[in-house]
């Protein structure tokens, strides 16, 4: 799972949250919202985790930033991280894309090594930093649609598409190396650390976006989905020129008083 | 033939590549509203909530073609909207933008914006890339779409690290209180981001 989806998954918690607002009614029907046909089932899984994440998931997760030195913190980081770099490098020759998977397999094989078992990201000192990658990025890369946006609790923001991919991430290790990769003990663990830790990590961030909206379901859900599609751009361009904001976002900035029925309102300060 | 005089006939034979290579213009809000922001990021507490907000207020006034931008984020139902709602709507969307600019950029840490010399074309509009670089920090890429009008170049988007349009989200934002509450609702909730913004 890459890093920002997985920022903005983990962590939703503002105190004050504006009111729920009813579902949008046009003629006495409901309106969907393109990408989202679950939205009533999605915002009542949103408030879920909501209330989650107030009484739990958020004091845990600063009380860990509190009571855990930075440092160990960050170790811990690295240490899953890296564990996770094979599904990278998987991923990376699924996507036919040999010298992107020889650099994750250099970037774990050094911080494997000279960085303590993954404790210390020394590879990214090398020009070697994480590149995050997973099934559902292959699956995206081979053409196959996010389908529905789908809001998880305690998982976040997500499609159908790479909600399956990232069972598939998940399931990598405990299926293809077995212990203690597929012991309860492991797995807790390492739900627990990282889901702290993220949850720790995005706090201000998602605060910021929070209290920036009028609709935080909406905004959290255009913002996921928006920076999920400009990765798969990413991907799907293997490295020529830098991410740009799509084309796609042309087709947002039709401008309803460019109508000529309509008033212009420009009265210029 | 050498290789400037080539250069000068094909710049003159295609006028549209001759205004691409024109690209101050659409530079000049963006550098007038990061130098603005860096403004009142020293200014900070000195300032004030209300001192960065006087400061910044004529910048992004110059800076954005706020109308459009509330247009475009309230979506088709605008020219359904009286006069009345639609003014309301502009001014309580530029309350908004100042206060967040105002609440967001309250102190300085050595911050600088650097701004890509090279200006994209986009269709009719133009992108302009900075980047936020602070210390100690990974640079945060932010991006602005600019559309000419009779105001010359201003700025009606900003993406976010090159993936995020805070357009696209403020029209999701938007939607579904418009759809339920109408434009009064609307600008009801955008009053209250702004005095959240200064709290």
């Amino acid at each position: 799972m890459s890093l920002l989806p997985a920022l903005l998954l983990a962590a939703q918690a503002v105190p004050e949250l504006p009111p729920a607002v009813p579902a949008p009614t046009v003629a006495g029907h409901r309106e969907r919202t393109r990408g989202d046909p679950l939205e009533g089932f999605n915002r009542d899984m949103f408030s879920v985790h909501q209330a989650v994440d107030k009484a739990v998931l958020r004091p845990a997760a600063m009380g860990y930033r509190t009571v855990v030195p930075k440092p160990v913190r960050a170790g811990l980081r690295h240490f899953f991280s890296n564990l996770g770099e094979p599904i990278v490098f998987l991923n990376d020759l699924l996507q036919l894309r040999p010298g992107r998977a020889l650099r994750t397999f250099g970037r774990f094989t050094i911080n494997s090594t000279l960085g303590v078992g993954g404790l210390i990201d020394v590879a990214k000192g090398e020009g070697l930093p994480h590149r995050a990658n997973g099934f559902g990025g292959t699956f995206a890369y081979y053409g196959v649609k996010p389908g529905p946006y789908i809001f998880v609790p305690l998982i976040g923001p997500t499609t159908l598409r790479d909600l399956i991919g990232g069972q598939g991430d998940n399931a990598l290790l405990p299926v293809a190396v077995g212990t203690p990769f597929d012991t309860w003990q492991y797995q807790v663990t390492q739900g627990v650390t990282v889901g702290l830790d993220t949850r720790a990590e995005v706090d201000a961030e998602l605060r910021a976006l929070f209290q920036g909206a009028v609709d935080p379901y909406a905004t959290l859900r255009s913002v996921y989905l928006q920076n999920r599609a400009s990765e798969i751009a990413t991907l799907k361009a293997r490295g020529r020129g830098i991410a740009a904001p799509d084309d796609i976002q042309l087709d947002e900035l039709d401008d309803p008083g460019a109508q000529p029925a309509a008033p212009e309102p420009e009265k210029k300060p | 033939m050498r290789p400037i005089l080539a250069f000068t006939l094909f710049g003159a034979a295609i006028p549209a590549l001759a205004q691409a290579q024109a690209p101050d213009a659409a530079r000049a809000p963006v550098q007038a509203l990061s130098d603005g922001l860096i403004g009142i990021m020293q200014g900070g507490q000195k300032m004030g909530f209300a001192g960065r907000s006087a400061a910044i207020a004529p910048i992004i006034d110059r800076s954005f073609d706020l109308a459009m931008m509330t247009r475009v984020a309230v979506g088709p139902a605008w020219t359904g909207l009286s006069a009345a709602d639609q003014a309301a709507l502009v001014a309580a969307f530029r309350k908004m933008t100042i206060a967040e600019y105002a609440g967001n950029f309250d102190s300085f840490g050595g911050q600088k914006f650097t701004i890509d010399p090279n200006v994209e074309v986009r269709g009719a509009d133009r992108l302009v890339r900075t980047s936020l670089v602070q210390p100690g920090e990974a640079p945060v890429a932010i991006a602005y779409r600019l559309r000419s009008g009779a105001n010359g170049w201003r700025i009606v988007d900003v993406f976010y690290r090159n993936a995020i349009s805070q357009l696209a989200t403020r029209r999701a934002d938007f939607s579904r209180v418009m759809a339920n509450g109408g434009a009064r609702a609307l600008i009801g909730h955008l009053n209250d981001l702004a005095a959240k913004a200064a709290a």
